[in-house]
């Protein structure tokens, strides 16, 4: 493929064939309308964005990734959007748009998932792609969407003392919030070593004399439940 | 801190901030360390050092007043964001700009690729220690600054597109000082190529160091030539065209072990590969109009307005109200320095922008950093970070 392989380069693995045609939007929005009974977005002007039901998200996604003629094995982006302010719109507040692409073939396709007010929560994607992890975080921080099952559902744009979500359309542009206390992040990186099969016994100087696993700088996210349960500053749920 | 390892010894963690202010994290970011003498056991990434709220400022304005925001985005190739945010504002109108002014940004697209590239390798090398190569590349890029200069005035923050075509069209020497450039583009990578590539040192500390596996890039979301590092022959020049570059020949630059030494050559060689479409783009550059034509777009001459009422009402609406892209969502995205740039547009029809998302494509790149970095030893750190190139002015927004 490459005339300029890099020095010592064994063209070989199975990821450097040319990209394959993919399936049209007609094709796509078939499975996905017939399989998970999603529906096209009025509102798209790209090329095909689909409307699921929550509850149906992680399986329509798995299937997108898992299916041999689908392959969406790449999850672009996770945007949330708030339609507060959108004229004339009637339906559910938010919205998150998953964005996927495939490394085998010539196919894009966006997945949305509408959430009410009262209720926006939706189940985490972060155990299909890892990436998921960040980019929920980042909507969870900016928007405000709950990720039922994320490991660590923390603020990542933001600091840990920041309250509410600015890209809310009810958030002022202007407003300011400082930040007193660094993040001493030692929450993540015990539960990379939890994760790893190591144990915490004391966190020394850098826990500032928090014991390992006390309330309040555990790892412990919003779980599998579907509310956050609200484990104080670390976690960035809100107060 | 004290931990039991997975095989029940007791063991003495060190834990360590590499950043926020190292010089290596070449902006700020924060890897927190757990160390064993210098293995590094567990890393946590954390970045927003340089959040300043890019998606809630840019809803505060017009579709215009959004370029010059871009230009800090990745400041290193400061048009490609540009030409990606214009692209996916035309895309919305369903417009597609003029001959001229697609070739004119491939020449620059391609160009700011290079200056990218050579500013990621050269601070990654200089974080080896190898400070030579440094002024080997910087010479060259100030050289394609001076043509930054020539052709806008501003060397670093350029805004130099229009929604619909271009501020203005480039001067009449402009495609003599790119052939010009493109040389000593060449013969620095050759330099510096010759400098590095069989260098005991160099090789030590890149070989085999931060690898990421194909099927490891493409589960975080990797674009770009990180991915491409790790022998993922993905590309959207090619794959999925825009722009005419399926009328330019050049090739893709994939790596085999997806190491910090493949990033480097992989940057390094699409060097080369982006001075031949420039070459190309140039000589197929004609006369002609450089913005559209289209009146929700682009600005009616001058004489018009003197002279035609309507026009001047035209005027007036598109620089005292904005552009009015219809109602709608669109995805579009464009394969930049870093991978793929992309720009979610929600449209309420108004002049202001409801809500846009942008993609950056080094975000993936530090999600993936700390499980790539388990393992390695603290000195592979700022190699390895200088390879993935992150740019906090897009990472943070």
């Amino acid at each position: 493929m490459s005339a300029h392989a890099v020095p010592a380069a064994d063209p070989s693995a199975a990821h450097r064939e040319p990209i394959k045609a993919g399936l049209d939007a007609a094709a796509l929005e078939k499975i996905l309308v017939e399989q998970f009974s999603a529906k096209r977005d009025t509102r798209d002007r790209w090329n095909l964005t689909l409307i699921v039901a929550r509850d149906r998200l992680r399986d329509a996604v798995r299937h997108l990734r898992d299916d041999a003629a689908l392959r969406f094995n790449q999850l672009l982006d996770v945007a949330g959007i708030d339609y507060l302010a959108y004229p004339g719109h009637r339906g559910a507040r938010y919205a998150v748009t998953y964005l996927f692409k495939s490394t085998v073939f010539r196919h894009r396709l966006a997945l949305k998932v509408e959430l009410d007010e009262d209720d926006a929560v939706v189940a985490t994607l972060s155990d299909l792609f890892p990436i998921a992890d960040w980019a929920e975080r980042e909507t969870w921080d900016q928007i405000g969407i709950v990720f039922s099952g994320h490991p660590n559902l923390k603020r990542l744009l933001n600091h840990h003392e920041f309250v509410g979500h600015p890209l809310r359309k009810d958030y002022p542009c202007q407003k300011r919030q400082k930040l007193s206390v660094n993040d001493p992040m030692i929450d993540q990186l015990e539960g990379v070593l939890l994760a790893q099969g190591w144990q915490v016994l004391d966190r020394g100087a850098t826990g500032n004399g928090i014991p390992p696993g006390a309330p309040g700088t555990s790892l412990a996210g919003p779980g599998s439940e579907s509310q956050p349960a609200p484990t104080g500053s670390n976690t960035g749920a809100p107060r | 801190m004290k931990a039991l390892s997975p095989a029940g010894e007791l063991v003495e963690l060190m834990t360590i901030n590499v950043g926020p202010s190292h010089p290596a994290t070449h902006g700020a970011l924060r890897a927190h360390c757990a160390l064993d003498g210098e293995t590094i056991i567990a890393a946590a990434c954390e970045m927003g050092y340089l959040h300043r709220g890019f998606e809630k400022m840019i809803e505060q304005g017009t579709y215009q007043m959004v370029l010059p925001y871009t230009d800090r985005l990745n400041y290193c190739s400061a048009m490609m964001n540009n030409i990606a945010f214009c692209k996916a504002v035309e895309r919305m109108f369903g417009v597609t700009v003029p001959e001229r002014c697609v070739r004119v940004r491939v020449v620059l697209l391609e160009l700011s690729r290079i200056i990218d590239h050579l500013v990621c390798v050269c601070a990654n090398l200089v974080d080896l220690g190898a400070l030579t190569n440094f002024w080997y590349f910087f010479n060259v890029r100030e050289e394609v600054y001076k043509i930054w200069e020539k052709l806008c005035g501003a060397r670093l923050t350029n805004t130099v597109t229009r929604i619909g075509g271009m501020y203005r069209d480039v001067y009449p020497a402009f495609a003599d000082d790119v052939l010009a450039v493109l040389p000593l583009v060449e013969s620095a990578v050759a330099e510096v190529r010759g400098l590095v590539e069989k260098n005991r040192i160099f090789i030590d500390r890149t070989k085999d160091i931060g690898v990421v596996t194909a099927d490891q890039a493409i589960a975080w979301g990797w674009t770009g030539p990180c991915l491409r590092a790790s022998g993922v022959d993905r590309d959207l020049r090619k794959d999925e065209p825009y722009y005419g570059y399926d009328e330019y020949t050049f090739d893709t630059v994939i790596g085999q072990t997806g190491d910090t030494y493949d990033r480097i050559m992989v940057r390094m060689i699409e060097m080369l590969e982006s001075a031949s479409i420039c070459r190309q783009a140039l000589a197929k550059l004609k006369p002609g109009p450089i913005n559209t034509s289209d009146a929700r777009l682009s600005l009616p001459s001058r004489s018009q307005v003197y002279h035609d009422m309507e026009a001047l009402i035209n005027s007036f609406k598109l620089i005292y109200e904005g552009v009015r892209p219809p109602a709608g969502e669109c995805y579009d995205a464009l394969e930049a320095a870093n991978g793929e740039l992309g720009f979610l547009i929600v449209s309420d029809g108004g002049t202001n922008p409801y809500r846009i998302k942008v993609r950056p494509p080094c975000f993936t790149q530090w999600a993936a950093f700390g499980p790539m970095m388990q393992g390695a030893m603290l000195s592979d750190v700022a190699a390895a970070l200088g390879s993935i190139n992150i740019i906090a002015g897009e990472l943070d927004r």
